[in-house]
């Protein structure tokens, strides 16, 4: 089903930019320091699921396609199985 | 600007957060009944919850001018106990002919339990037998994408009911397409860290416009802002969208959904 209400006129990207680029900034610095403390902490985590997650979800947002925020929210999903009613014998 | 939050705890609020959201703009909102934090252990809980919901929450909320509209239900948390769920929904249709009864909500999934799934499909089969509007929770974080899918399994399976009269809340950016595109209504919840910011709530009105779609605080006894619909009127506004566009999320598309329930009634002309 489509939308019959007209969706709102797409706004200029260097516009944009300008205006998040010190959120987006804060956002890699916060990113890159948890990976610093996680480094200088005892123990390894590399092999943690979790871990693996936010490297996969960094690498989302390094590639070359579309709708990463959907992305990375299906990355940290967990996954749907149609016959999930016969499994529960819910008919 | 006027605005309605369509969920919203407010049992779990302060009467200065009354006087807050009144002065922020809010002139209605619809509360589910929800989980309290603790399992509750006996049907006669629940009644004096409800109400709480359906008679002391009106007359706090009409103080400041505001009208407060409820939904009634067994939240999917507590859903995992079946045989006190049972006895709560057979308790329900006491209250439906209270005059700020809404529908059934927020019903859902919370873990995605085959106990949730039997009781969720029970309440359904209550709003559907009483003619009432049903408003859905969906799941949290990496249960969000199952659960949703498994809940609109359900509702998309039972020709009963009407999507144009269901609420699916807590949308994200990979559930909210789904919902539209199956004909539901669609809430997004602006909550801090596990849900939406209003950025990342504007932007799914970027994309996907702003028919069948609504905004909604939520807030709760945990962390969660009950300002936070401003806060997104702000962020459109801050972006250049139009003054109709943004009454369109928060005030008029409430509105048109709730005026589907008989209890809904008209609102002083809005600014
Ligand atoms: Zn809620």
């Amino acid at each position: 089903m489509m939308s019959n209400d007209p969706k709102p006129a797409a706004r200029d990207a260097q516009k944009i930019l300008t205006e998040e680029f010190f959120i987006a900034r804060s956002k890699i610095l916060d990113l890159a320091a948890t990976l610093d403390r996680l480094d200088r902490a005892n123990g390894s985590v590399d092999q943690l699921q979790q871990r693996k997650l936010l490297q996969q979800g960094m690498e989302i947002l390094l590639d070359d396609q579309p709708d990463k925020a959907k992305r990375v929210q299906l990355l940290m999903s967990r996954p749907y199985d149609p016959d999930w009613r016969k499994n529960y014998g819910l008919h | 600007m006027d605005y309605i939050d369509p969920h919203i705890h407010m049992v779990s609020r302060t009467t200065d957060d009354y006087e807050t959201l009144a002065r922020m703009g809010c002139v209605a909102m619809s509360e589910p009944a929800f989980w309290a934090g603790f399992d509750r252990g006996s049907v006669e809980s629940f009644r004096d919850y409800f109400r709480q919901l359906t008679q002391f929450e009106p007359k706090r909320a009409a103080q400041f001018g505001i009208q407060h509209y409820t939904w009634l239900c067994i939240n999917a948390k507590e859903a995992e106990n079946v045989s006190l769920s049972r006895e709560i929904i057979a308790m329900i249709p006491e209250f439906l002919s209270e005059s700020n009864v809404l529908g059934i909500g927020e019903i859902g999934l919370n873990k995605n339990t085959k106990n949730e799934s039997t009781i969720f499909l029970e309440h359904v089969d209550l709003a559907v037998r009483y003619g009432q509007q049903i408003l859905i929770h969906t799941p949290h974080l990496e249960d969000k994408f199952q659960g949703t899918k498994m809940i609109l399994d359900m509702l998309v399976s039972d020709s009963r009911v009407d999507r144009s009269r269901v609420l699916v809340d807590h949308v994200e950016e990979h559930t909210i397409q789904e919902v539209l595109d199956r004909g539901f209504w669609a809430g997004m919840t602006l909550y801090p860290v596990t849900k939406c910011t209003p950025a990342r709530a504007a932007d799914m009105i970027e994309k996907y416009g702003t028919e069948r779609l609504m905004a909604n605080s939520a807030g709760d006894w945990g962390p969660s802002k009950p300002t936070a619909i401003p806060d997104l009127i702000m962020e459109l506004k801050r972006r250049g969208h139009s003054r109709d566009l943004i009454r369109r999320v928060v005030y008029e598309n409430p509105c048109k959904f709730f005026s589907q329930s008989k209890n809904f009634k008209a609102l002083p002309a809005s600014s």
